[in-house]
């Protein structure tokens, strides 16, 4: 996994990148998923992983380039706090990419309806839409 | 009809349409075909923003165009896999660290087909179980998001 310094210049794409670049690991993950029910200290995030305290300070340093993560400067034990907003990008990128590919599909079906039978090709039958129950 | 699956990340779409599979792939690789859908509702592909070799290691590149406002999206991709009429394969080295689009078209018989496209690596991030499971607070955005899928 490689990262980059973020410098001014970076820009929304490139941070996007870094976002999911980020995001790409599980125990980072975890982490996350950790700090999201409260602040916590290096040695308290490392308690559940198998790993050393400095892989755990690795994940860290990922996700504090990221800004995923803030840690405070002066405190003797520098907890860690999530910084919750940095995933919206993410979250509205996935979500503006799978509307266009659902429209995209959508509209492949008039094409190839068109396609196979020019004359009817201001009739359009409404799809019947599938979707799978949520739990 | 159509049905949407995803772990936020691994995005799977199904669609089934009363079209032969060999018209439904070559609408896939063509760009007289593409520009009629490739842009969704409200955006436009023409022509000539569609470049198109289909063959492993051919570029894939399209320039959709807002209808209202005039902005590009351009889109950069290279095909790894052309496998008439069942399976094409292409990676957009430029998203997020390269996402990889699989596109399977299945025969039903009767004159229709299934199509699969299957997206990995859209972010890697949400393909784990903790990914969704351990969200809260601040991650309560993507569990909401979740059950939207």
């Amino acid at each position: 996994m490689t990262t980059s310094t973020i410098t001014p210049t970076t820009s929304a794409d490139d941070m996007l990148s870094i976002t999911f670049a980020a995001l790409a690991d599980p125990t980072r993950r975890a982490i996350l998923a950790r700090l999201a029910t409260g602040d916590a200290t290096v040695n308290e995030l490392a308690e559940p992983f198998e790993i050393s305290l400095q892989a755990v300070s690795k994940h860290l340093k990922v996700l504090e380039q990221a800004r995923l993560i803030s840690r405070s400067k002066d405190a003797q034990f520098r907890p860690c706090r999530l910084e919750g907003d940095r995933l919206e990008p993410a979250v509205e990128w996935i979500a503006r990419h799978r509307t266009v590919w659902e429209s995209r599909l959508d509209r492949l079906e008039v094409h190839l309806r068109n396609l196979q039978n020019p004359q009817h090709e201001l009739h359009r039958t409404k799809p019947t839409h599938k979707k799978e129950p949520k739990q | 009809m159509n049905d949407t699956t995803s772990n936020l990340g691994e995005v799977t779409y199904t669609r089934i349409y009363d079209a032969p599979r060999e018209l439904v792939f070559e609408c896939m690789i063509t760009p007289e075909h593409l520009t009629h859908f490739w842009g969704p509702v409200g955006v436009s592909t023409p022509l000539a923003n569609i470049t198109l070799d289909p063959r492993p290691g051919g570029v894939f590149e399209t320039i959709m165009v807002d209808d209202a406002s005039g902005d590009e999206y351009p889109s950069r991709g290279v095909f790894v896999e052309i496998t008439p009429p069942s399976r094409l394969v292409w990676t957009e080295p430029d998203v997020e660290g390269g996402m990889t689009t699989t596109s399977t078209f299945n025969d039903l018989g009767n004159g229709r087909t299934e199509v699969i496209v299957h997206q990995s690596n859209v972010p890697e991030m949400f393909r784990s179980q903790e990914a969704s499971a351990g969200m809260q607070s601040s991650f309560d955005r993507f569990a909401t998001y979740l059950t939207t899928l």
